[in-house]
């Protein structure tokens, strides 16, 4: 399993555009994928999840992953967060 | 869970319990640990050993009653030896009555909240403990869709893509109810697990293919629900060759959710089989089951009787001589 911290740097924060483009790209791989935010735990592959975390600007959110292409899964989901999802 | 400190208890349930503030402002940011609460009667008394200084302190009529009886400077040294001994969050008193000019004015010197209420004790009691137990109940949010189904709360789980949202929305186009879809927050209270929706949010679903739904512009009202306790989970599986599955349902199987057994039934899923009207099934025979109607045992026993029927005309028949 792969533990990593990511901040939210875009300045709408994860709204619907961010979320569908998480999801998707996580639902390209098997493995699994949680996003922890405070006590709310969810499903990264599932777009209503990532939405009701209601992540603003600077929210600190805890990504998990796990299976057989975690690294890969990984890399790809933490670039979005860096490329600010192709946002401001 | 967040911390609560007295002003949110104050604030949120002031029109609830008639609160009225008769201390200072300044000890309001004090935070409350435990769901309990305290009759402090017998450490204004003396008796501390055991004394449960970091609950909310609850004064009625008796506890008034005796503060009043004793001297005012005997009250003064009893009321300040406990507060610069103990550490202690609120005092909440029932009735409207007035705690003595004493305790009011040592515990602003400690910062130390009084709230008075107009309610009667015993309900003010449960008031407050029912909105500490809620508050500092074991809670958390899980990857689920949650559905009411003949009132019957099911908890439909599995893996991303497995068809929970479908399922979901076959039910509700059949005239059920939808809680969550996706995201449920459960919660538990006494033993029973409760689930709810994210109110900001609403009753939105996303369907692969559609995108976003509204159910309660679509479906309308009847067909959203607030919370539901939850009764049984069904365990969506991909439907694989030569599995094991449940054919008779004689054992219960059970799982674990923040401590409290829920009854599960692992469900396989194929193309094309409807799940909704399976699901209505699971729901109608937990109720069954709650009003001591057991399908299984009932088939169980039949085949019994029949057997011991037939072997009883046997060995008759065997005996027969003629």
């Amino acid at each position: 399993m792969i533990t990593i911290t990511v901040m939210l740097t875009n300045k709408l924060g994860i709204h619907v555009r961010p979320a569908s483009l998480i999801s998707k790209t996580a639902s390209k791989y098997k493995s699994n994928f949680l996003i922890r935010k405070d006590d709310m735990e969810i499903n990264g592959k599932s777009v209503m999840g990532i939405m009701m975390l209601g992540a603003g600007k600077d929210t600190e959110l805890e990504l998990f992953f796990e299976g057989v292409d975690e690294q890969e899964m990984m890399e790809e989901i933490v670039e979005l967060f860096e490329n600010k999802f192709g946002e401001e | 869970m967040k911390a609560l400190t007295v002003e949110m208890l104050f604030e949120l349930k002031q029109k609830d319990l008639t609160f009225t503030l008769l201390s200072k402002k300044k000890g309001l940011s004090k935070e409350i640990t435990t769901p309990e609460l305290s009759r402090p009667g017998l450490a204004f008394a003396g008796f501390t050993d055991t004394y449960a200084y970091d609950r909310i302190q609850v004064l009625g009529e008796t506890e008034v009653q005796y503060l009043k009886s004793l001297e005012p400077s005997t009250r003064y040294d009893k009321i300040k030896k406990l507060f610069s001994q103990f550490d202690i969050p609120c005092f909440v008193i029932s009735k409207g009555l007035f705690p003595t000019r004493e305790l009011v004015f040592l515990a602003d010197e400690h910062n130390i909240p009084v709230i008075q209420s107009r309610m009667k004790t015993i309900a003010l009691y449960h008031g407050l403990s029912n909105f500490l137990q809620d508050w500092f109940a074991p809670s958390k949010s899980i990857h689920a869709t949650l559905v009411d189904v003949f009132g019957v709360g099911i908890l439909v789980t599995g893996q991303s893509g497995i068809g929970k949202s479908e399922c979901a929305l076959e039910l509700v186009s059949r005239g059920h109810r939808l809680i969550s879809d996706d995201v449920v927050h459960i919660k538990k209270r006494m033993n029973v697990i409760i689930g709810d929706v994210n109110k900001q949010l609403g009753h939105f679903m996303e369907i692969r293919g559609i995108g976003l739904l509204d159910i309660e512009t679509m479906f309308g009202i009847r067909a959203i629900r607030m919370q539901k306790r939850i009764e049984t989970q069904v365990e969506l599986i991909p439907w694989r060759h030569n599995m094991d599955y449940e054919r008779i349902g004689l054992k219960e199987r059970f799982n674990r959710i923040l401590d409290v057994e829920i009854p599960i039934v692992y469900l396989p899923v194929s193309p094309g089989k409807s799940i909704a009207a399976i699901v209505e099934v699971i729901a109608m025979n937990h109720m069954l089951k709650v009003y001591g109607h057991n399908a299984a045992e009932i088939f169980n026993d039949r085949v019994q009787k029949e057997i011991e029927r037939k072997n009883r005309i046997r060995t008759y028949l065997e005996t027969d001589k003629e």
